[in-house]
């Protein structure tokens, strides 16, 4: 009940009074331009491309990282969460400093960053599930005479189907409706997408009908997506018992492991390093002075970076505990088969934040429903943001949940509510802790809707780096630099304390 | 497949410290060597040493004339049955028991056809259809020894097999087990901490 | 269960509310009466994402019982659809930023209404008129040019171009942005289009053949191609500021004189306007704002924050704006008329020509 309402409040209501407002006679026109289904069929093969990228590379990370223990560990996951966070207008940014003229602008490029970004999907979602798998089925495997490959093609993929279905749907969504990325790595014509229509036609042509039918489009292709995933998706026995990681063996787990996490380590590093050498070198060579020079007043022309950090992880506390707590209630209500509500909340998926933004502002703006000076309404706008990625995290681990727990507390006389919290409580507990921090580290590098919904007095990180950006100047980009460093230490000791707390709860 | 005697030479087990003195044992054509011992007192170890999954302290693992320390586990041919049947839940009944001969290159028909004769041996033609979730327990036991067998071994490990089950199913299995067993002539090592069950299946026993 | 929930977010929307400067004041009366001195009324303006202007415009603002509350959304183009979007019903009371090419297509679907601010008296000569029947104010302008590295020309012994006509010679050393992502572009392709008019295809695919780089926004053109941020491109699209910024924000006072140099004979004018929205709440505090925004201390103020130009004409220019960005005369510029109907087609016809 709680969650649906919410989510028809915010979510819902906007979108549907903005589409009411920019809808047109013309808009059915606009639907069936060829032009449109063009950019559909371009969208869907860059997204194909970039998701098979992002297996190839986040399941060797995956395995490392979720079934084997060693030092480093947490802050290798923390840290290959981090290009999902940063903001787009950061990892273009770093991508072109990378690689400079060798790889130019197109398909290539874009896959590569789409496969960055995502790494982290694929790594946690697979990776959950890869905790949950029996080791000594593989082992089996082997003794019954099967090479290792035999193995991980034959029992190892196929066990892992349902998580690699599922990040392979989320990256490919994400994929298709990107934005920052194609615009500053594409061409403008083999990495075209819909969202890029969007903006065109929205803030360039002021062409409403075509952006209602660009938007329409896309939330139609990302139901698609999930309808299909959904269906591929079996049906199977709930997994017992997330297992103990193993302690690395053998000489060769060793170096393999090893091996994997170096190179993983260094892709994630490679465009943050680019950035965080602009943070401290200028025309005269290496300085401290732009890091100094955050808290000088001089920056207050800007705003200043460090209220704009208070500001930001602020936001992220707010977004955190209404994502968590709205994304713990849509994962109850899907695991009681409510399945409606969990559709509502994967809405913004399909829909840009900045679209999104833009229905909220305009639907809060005025008369009875007038939140704009609240200040709630971009923690409600990025927690709405967040919440599909809460949910994808905690579903899975409450369905493996034995639900015989909560009868046994009945049967011990416990009133409901009291036995469903005995019984899924903890594990509740530790993935709303998980994807709470998810959240907050979304939050961080959101930017879309903050520039939509922002006092100029009063911007977030994101939104201050984005400022910096399109102002020449040194300082100003070595300033963007340094906030953009901030940002990812500041995302990964988020991450890495939220991983931390929640992989104490797991329940055996 | 011919020549199989097991044997162990000195085999200390164990981790970072032995957990046995060393052993000298072996198990050859016929025999159903049952290792009787406490839970945690390193039988279970001991067969993982023995398939390749844990490396001895120090000691050799003979089979026939060859030595198996570093052959990987998947070319030592020997065949493992753990406490739970650990069936592969995306595959049927068949291609679970034909898994090992799809591993070597064999056609899927042939697969199935050896598979299908292995179920009929274990008595479950009947619940062919099924998926693996649907067996009850004993019945996965059954597809799990078949499955085992299916491949040929050269010499059968059984981890406390079926120790979930109720005694009286326990004990039935196990008796059919050991008739299918030692008709099939494979040289099996048994662990269990039950005392009756070494009586009943045992042709000698181990202890330490 | 229910009433942790409900206290806990209770407790964080609280926290995020605090975390921004709280509201001051009442929202004010609907009607244009004016208030008495000791009231605050409350002024809301919307503006793009580049707005800056130092403390004392809301100080002074407030001294005259306006407490106004900035909201900045997105760009100048999605300023402005969010205007178009909530024409009648607007978010806030005033507009600021939106610019000549978008401004006519804003005015006719009635997103803002008349008024003529007493200090549209002082406004340069050529800005009195430009209000679109009043409903818009200019408030400051600036110019899109070809920016040129200076250092590495002389490194090269070259001699850089300084006309539109030799660009394409130096096409493989130039980077432009793509006018359907970015403002400067568009005024790039509108200066072609003045200068060429029907001809203008042609000029581009020069251009293109010549090697011209496109890149999608102006931050990956200026931080990333150009020769002094790392890249090949010693050319690039920018402001006619840029140069003076440089030195402005450079890392120490020593740099005196800045590497770059803008191409005067490629500048396209742009010109940014405020308005009060139809349909505002608090009309007699927007008009102070507008007021305001003209008045020369806010002028005056406007172009070491905003690296535009004041159009009050007894405005004093900062030094290092008289020294190395010389008001350009004679940049290009389209009647507003045509920009609004011709802007698809030219997008759509710049996106055949360079393949994109």
């Amino acid at each position: 009940m709680f969650p649906a309402v919410v989510l028809t409040v915010f979510l819902v209501y906007p979108l549907i009074r903005l589409a009411s407002i920019a809808v047109s006679s013309q808009t059915l026109t606009a639907l069936s331009s060829s032009t449109l289904w063009k950019v559909v069929l371009l969208a869907s093969g860059q997204a194909a491309l970039s998701v098979v990228l992002s297996l190839a590379i986040g399941i060797p990370i995956a395995r490392v990282l979720f079934n084997y223990q060693f030092p480093g560990r947490g802050f290798m996951l923390a840290l290959v969460t981090v290009p999902f966070v940063l903001p787009t207008v950061v990892v273009a940014l770093g991508f072109r400093s990378l690689f400079g003229s060798s790889i130019s602008n197109g398909l290539l490029l874009v896959v590569l960053a789409h496969a960055y970004i995502n790494i982290a999907v694929v790594v946690r979602l697979v990776g959950a599930q890869w905790a949950t798998l029996d080791r000594r089925m593989e082992l089996t495997a082997a003794t019954l005479g099967a090479t290792p490959f035999h193995v991980f093609r034959t029992v190892t993929l196929p066990a892992l189907r349902n998580s690699i279905v599922v990040a392979a749907s989320v990256v490919f969504i994400f994929s298709f409706s990107s934005l920052g990325i194609v615009v500053v790595l594409g061409d403008g014509s083999t990495t075209r997408t819909l969202e890029q229509v969007l903006l065109r036609s929205t803030s360039v042509l002021l062409d409403f009908p075509t952006a209602l039918a660009a938007a329409t489009l896309q939330l139609l292709v990302v139901s698609l997506v999930f309808i299909v995933s959904a269906r591929i998706n079996r049906r199977e026995p709930r997994a017992k018992v997330t297992l103990e990681r193993e302690k690395i063996g053998t000489h060769k787990t060793a170096v393999a492991v090893g091996a994997t996490v170096l190179i993983g380590a260094a892709l994630v590093l490679a465009p943050i390093a680019s950035i965080l050498w602009a943070s401290v070198t200028s025309a005269n060579g290496l300085t401290t002075g732009w890091w100094a020079g955050l808290w000088s007043t001089e920056n207050a022309r800007i705003g200043s970076p460090v209220g704009a950090l208070g500001r930001s992880l602020a936001l992220a506390l707010g977004t955190s505990v209404i994502a968590a707590i709205l994304g713990g209630a849509i994962a109850i209500a899907v695991m009681s088969k409510r399945g409606i509500v969990a559709t509502l909340a994967l809405i913004p998926l399909g829909v840009s934040a900045v679209t999104l933004g833009l229905g909220i502002l305009l639907a809060f703006s005025r008369g009875p429903l007038d939140l704009r000076g609240t200040g709630v309404l971009i923690p409600i706008t990025h927690a709405l943001i967040a919440v599909p990625i809460v949910v994808a995290v905690a579903t899975p681990s409450l369905r493996n949940v034995d639900p015989r727990r909560y009868f046994v507390a009945l049967s011990l006389g416990a009133a409901p509510m009291r036995a469903w919290w005995s019984a899924f409580g903890t594990v509740f507990g530790g993935v709303m802790l998980a994807a709470g921090g998810l959240a907050a580290a979304v939050s961080l590098g959101e930017f879309g809707a903050a520039s939509l919904l922002s006092r100029t007095d009063s911007p977030t990180v994101p939104v201050q780096i984005e400022r910096l950006l399109s102002k020449p100047g040194e300082s100003s980009f070595a300033t963007a630099a340094v906030l953009s460093v901030i940002l990812v230490i500041l995302t990964m000791t988020l991450l890495a304390v939220v991983d931390r707390i929640s992989m104490r709860k797991v329940p055996t | 497949m011919t020549e199989s005697i097991l044997r162990a030479r000195d085999l200390v087990i164990g981790y970072e410290t032995p957990l046995t003195q060393a052993l000298n044992f072996h198990v050859g054509p016929g025999e159903i060597l049952v290792v009787l011992g406490e839970s945690g007192c390193g039988k279970s170890t001991l067969l993982s040493t023995l398939s390749g999954i844990t490396q001895p302290i120090s000691g050799e693992i003979l089979l026939g004339e060859k030595c198996l320390s570093g052959v990987p586990i998947h070319r030592r041919d020997i065949g493992l049955v753990f406490q739970d049947p650990l069936l592969f839940p995306h595959l049927s009944l068949l291609d679970n028991i034909g898994y090992s001969l799809r591993a070597r290159g064999k056609t899927k028909k042939e697969a199935r056809e050896r598979a299908a004769e292995l179920l009929e041996w274990v008595g479950l033609s009947d619940v062919t259809g099924n998926k693996t979730w649907e067996l009850s327990g004993g019945q996965a036991g059954r597809v799990a020894l078949a499955r085992a067998i299916a491949a040929n071994p050269a010499v059968l490990l059984l981890d406390e097999p079926y120790s979930a089950l109720d005694k009286t199913t326990r004990l039935r299995l196990l008796t059919d087990v050991k008739d299918l067993i030692t008709g099939a002539g494979i040289p099996t090592i048994h662990v269990t901490h039950d005392s009756g069950e070494a009586e009943l299946l045992a042709t000698r026993t181990l202890t330490w | 269960m229910f009433r942790f929930i409900a206290v806990t977010m209770c407790g964080a929307l609280a926290l995020t509310a605090c975390s921004s400067t709280p509201e001051t004041g009442s929202s004010a009366a609907t009607g244009s009466n004016a208030s008495t001195s000791n009231e605050v009324e409350t002024v809301r303006m919307i503006t793009h994402e580049s707005f800056v202007l130092s403390p004392s415009f809301v100080e002074d603002l407030r001294a005259q019982g306006v407490d106004l509350q900035i909201t900045s959304t997105g760009d100048a183009g999605t300023l402005t659809a969010s205007a178009i979007l909530s024409a009648g019903q607007p978010t806030a009371d005033v507009l600021f930023g939106i610019d000549n090419t978008l401004a006519l297509r804003a005015t006719e679907e009635g997103v803002f209404q008349t008024y003529e601010s007493p200090e549209l008296a002082n406004v340069l000569p050529e800005f009195a008129d430009d209000t679109q029947g009043g409903r818009l104010t200019p408030i400051d302008f600036g110019d899109v040019c070809i920016n040129i590295d200076d250092t590495w020309f002389a490194q090269q012994g070259l001699t850089a171009p300084t006309t539109l006509d030799e660009l394409p010679e130096f096409a493989n050393r130039l980077v432009v942005e793509d006018p359907a992502t970015s403002s400067p572009g568009l005024a790039f392709l509108l200066a072609t289009v003045a200068r060429f008019g029907t001809d203008w295809p042609s000029y581009w695919e020069a251009l293109r053949d010549g090697g011209v780089a496109v890149a999608g926004s102006w931050t990956d053109a200026y931080y990333s191609q150009f020769t002094p941020s790392g890249g090949d491109r010693p050319l690039v699209v920018s402001y006619a500021t840029s140069p003076a910024a440089e030195i402005v924000f450079a890392e120490d006072s020593s740099v005196s004189t800045p590497s770059t140099s803008v191409m005067t004979d490629s500048c396209f004018r742009q010109v940014e306007y405020a308005g009060i929205l139809n349909g505002a709440e608090n009309l007699d505090g927007a008009q102070k704002v507008i007021d305001a925004l003209l008045s020369r201390s806010v002028q005056e103020d406007i172009p070491l924050n905003m690296f535009v130009y004041p159009v009050r004409a007894d405005a004093i220019l900062p030094s290092v704006f008289t020294e190395f960005t010389p008001i350009i005369t004679g940049s290009a510029s389209l009647p507003a008329e045509q920009v609004k109907d011709q802007l698809a087609s030219l997008l759509s016809t710049w996106g055949a020509v360079m393949n994109r």
